[in-house]
């Protein structure tokens, strides 16, 4: 089997348990941060509405934790098993980011969850409270870390090849790597504007179907407020991260764009909104252009130079250019959709001053959050495509090769690894759905009231959440 | 920057990945005992009395891997590589039972029908443990192939598979009572049994095929060592038994802990100076000075944090448990 083959099995094999994983650390940052806040609002206002905000939203975690956390394991050692070139090569600064990970970010967010979902009763209400904290802080500092180590393969920094190897020169230049600020705004950012919606669109929901519609409009106002400030901030950041790309990955900018010629000085280069990028023979079959917008977006200026892919070496070329074209279209479009939603719903709140009656007669836009639910888990994965798959043919971008950082393995023995994970992947995401379903079904308990303190010796005085 | 100081931070190092590899060792190796323990148990009561008992730290528990892994993977890259490669399968397997496992225990809490998510967890308990014993036994024979490897591999699985039950079985003394205590005080004499012999077996068979042998065990300092070590867990494995019988709490989990510390304390002696014995030292894996120093401000300063909030976690849930209404 020719080497190509080889990388190509590990690189679906990654690409495969990346795009799962993925889905289920985004809800837990933004959830946890949620219960925070709703937990936070409670020792405050002493309003055991949102005691029941807490338990209710909770349970969501716990089935969502659970796959984040299995679906994790593989992403910690396929490093080692299927690129171990990449790991020799780069391990000094990706393997000490992901040591970092561990120690500080995802132990914390282990240590303090089990204390978080099962131990109201067993702690104090400020124990529990800080238990919260412990798991939404450490859930951001790990996403935090693992954008540290991907930023600095989008655009590595601080250091040197010795024997073969990179070393760290300078951690600070390696730790804040261009693509460092970009990269881990633009996700988090992403991770809280998911759960957002995944908020607002569940309460939406049941205010649809005239359910518990008091409990859930005061969750679907809490998500509202700060969907008015993250999408907007996302947009921007989602502009600063493209600007970036042009600087640093100029390749991956033009892959995007489907531009395949330099703009001559003096002129802009033209934005193609729709196109079919033809790689083979480097240039789009059809396109849909705006003059001298692309040097507007790539650079800020009107007369900005924007290489094209065609003036690239066709072997520093990302493949795939059609679906790195309409992967970040589909990103950026449900980026604009959930402004648009955000301001017409604050629009409509203010016109009815929030009034229950008022908002549950606006069937149109409850239902337009619901089916908006689904969304930003696309939006999140087009853009992992559109950073990965547009970084290629590199791993590390300008110093390692992906070809170079496979392990050559037997073919075989991939293959049949990868249909063991889309086996589980299979089971994993039915079987969550069906417990979510029954979560939905079931709805919150509104006679739900905090547990008092008890000493934990005394058995059965914390008893969990029983689900019948 | 000295030699002397570079080898100095490289056995550090080492003496820190050992110490993450026993506290994943002793946390999930309990966890991932009460699992394999529960194939043997046939009342779904008592089961679920199980899984209750490490419901709320078998996360942080499997997170010492994942800490271990990240470690190993900055501080000694080189050694990273070649064992998750040359090991594809047994890792691929372990990946699998703990996926199994760890779904198994968090969704079948809200199941209506418990009996297959409980075999999906005994078994994935199972898989993992046993792949974690192949690991184990590849890199004491020095990644060697052929038959004599290949057997003395498998008793490496069979060993840590019958530890990890020794200290679920010991764990569930701790955390259970009634006809559960019991049978766990039943289970604990059983597995403690078979964790001896193997241990004998694969002591006498790392003297006959491993390169620990000639590389370290001629060593007469290693050997006397080695030898208080092999003191110290007859020792334990006595207080195990002692402790059983006599129906005390506590202490037999306690000395099943200090029988896998003798243990791992024993192997990090034999492998030293080598990660890989005859196939990768410490300091040919390691990385450059730079990073080891940056890495220990960076991780060795949190490990007691850690230790210390995942012990306030175990106290929080302290004591017997019960059956949770349903």
């Amino acid at each position: 089997m020719a080497i190509n083959d080889i990388v190509n099995l590990s690189r679906g094999q990654f690409a495969m348990t990346a795009i799962f994983h993925i889905i289920w650390p985004i809800l837990t940052i933004s959830l946890s941060a949620f219960l925070l806040l709703v937990e936070t609002l409670w020792i405050r206002t002493n309003d055991v509405m949102y005691y029941r905000h807490a338990r209710f939203w909770a349970k969501l975690l716990v089935l969502n934790f659970a796959v984040g956390v299995v679906s994790g394991i593989p992403m910690e050692f396929q490093f080692g098993t299927n690129w171990e070139g990449f790991s020799r090569y780069t391990g000094e600064f990706v393997g000490n980011i992901l040591g970092f990970e561990g120690t500080m970010a995802f132990m914390l967010e282990a240590g303090f969850i089990g204390v978080m979902l099962y131990g109201w009763g067993r702690v104090p209400r400020g124990v529990h409270w800080f238990a919260t904290a412990m798991v939404a802080f450490g859930s951001s500092l790990s996403a935090f870390w693992i954008m540290v180590a991907n930023s600095w393969m989008q655009s590595p920094a601080g250091v040197a090849v010795v024997d073969g190897r990179l070393v760290v020169t300078d951690y600070l230049a390696a730790i804040f790597n261009p693509d460092m600020i970009w990269g881990v705004t633009h996700m988090w950012v992403g991770a809280l504007e998911t759960g957002a919606f995944v908020i607002a669109g569940i309460s939406a929901f049941y205010l649809y179907r005239r359910r518990y519609a008091d409990f859930f409009l005061r969750s679907f106002k809490l998500a509202l407020i700060a969907l008015l400030v993250i999408a907007p901030l996302q947009i921007w950041l989602g502009d600063s991260s493209g600007f970036e790309v042009f600087r640093t990955q100029p390749a991956k900018g033009a892959a995007i764009e489907g531009d395949w010629h330099t703009n001559a000085p003096g002129s802009g280069a033209p934005w193609a909104l729709l196109a079919w990028p033809d790689q083979a023979q480097q240039k789009n079959d059809w396109a849909l252009e705006l003059p001298t917008m692309l040097s507007v977006l790539g650079t800020h200026s009107l007369t900005g130079k924007i290489t094209g892919l065609a003036d690239i070496p066709r072997a520093d070329q990302p493949p795939m250019v059609p679906l790195l074209f309409y992967a970040f279209r589909v990103m950026a479009g449900i980026g604009f959709w959930f402004m648009v939603l955000a301001f017409w719903s604050a629009w409509i709140w203010r016109k009815t001053r929030g009034r229950l009656t008022d908002m549950l007669r606006q069937r149109k836009l409850l239902l337009a959050w619901t089916l908006s639910i689904p969304l930003p888990y696309i939006a999140v994965e087009s853009g992992w495509i559109v950073r990965e798959v547009g970084r290629q043919p590199w791993v590390v971008y300008g110093l390692l090769r992906t070809r170079d950082a496979a392990t050559l393995l037997p073919a075989g023995t991939i293959a049949t690894s990868m249909v063991m994970f889309a086996f589980f992947y299979a089971i994993l995401i039915a079987t969550f759905g069906f417990f979510a379903y029954k979560w939905l079904k079931k709805g919150p308990d509104l006679g739900a009231l905090p547990p008092a303190f008890a000493a934990p010796t005394r058995p059965g005085v914390a008893r969990l959440e029983t689900q019948s | 920057m000295s030699a002397l100081s570079h080898a100095t931070l490289t056995s550090a190092w080492f003496g820190l990945i050992g110490l993450m590899l026993v506290l994943y060792v002793v946390t999930d190796g309990f966890d991932l005992g009460v699992g394999i323990l529960s194939l043997m148990t046939r009342e779904e009561r008592d089961r679920s009395l199980m899984i209750q008992s490490i419901g709320h730290v078998w996360d942080a528990n499997e997170t010492w891997l994942v800490v271990l892994g990240g470690a190993l993977f900055g501080a000694f890259p080189a050694a990273y590589a070649l064992l998750l490669s040359t090991l594809y399968i047994p890792v691929m397997a372990m990946i699998a039972g703990l996926i199994l496992r760890g779904a198994a225990i968090e969704f079948r809490h809200p199941a209506h029908y418990k009996r297959a998510w409980d075999i999906a967890f005994g078994v994935g308990s199972a898989i993992a443990a046993l792949a974690q014993g192949v690991i184990l036994g590849r890199v004491i024979t020095g990644l060697a192939p052929g038959l004599a490897s290949g057997v003395f591999v498998a008793l490496t699985a069979l060993g840590v598979a019958s530890g990890y039950a020794l200290l679920g079985a010991t764990y569930l003394v701790k955390k259970t009572s009634g006809p559960l205590e019991h049978a766990a005080r039943r289970y604990a004499l059983g597995a403690a049994a078979t964790t001896v012999t193997a241990a004998i077996l694969l002591t006498a068979g790392t003297r006959i095929i491993s390169p620990i042998s000639h590389l370290r065990w001629s060593d007469p300092t290693v050997f006397q060592a080695l030898l208080m070590l092999g003191v110290v867990s007859a020792l334990a494995f006595a207080g195990v038994v002692w402790a059983v019988l006599t129906r005390r709490t506590h202490a037999p989990f306690r000395a099943a802990v200090l029988l896998f510390i003798s243990s791992f304390a024993g192997l990090a002696l034999s492998l030293f100076p080598d990660l890989v014995p005859g196939r990768l030292s410490l300091s040919q894996a390691a990385s450059s000075h730079a990073t080891l120093v940056f890495m220990m401000v960076g991780i060795g300063l949190m490990m007691p944090i850690m230790m210390g909030y995942n012990f306030y976690q175990y106290f929080v849930f302290r004591g017997k448990i019960q059956l949770e209404a349903h």
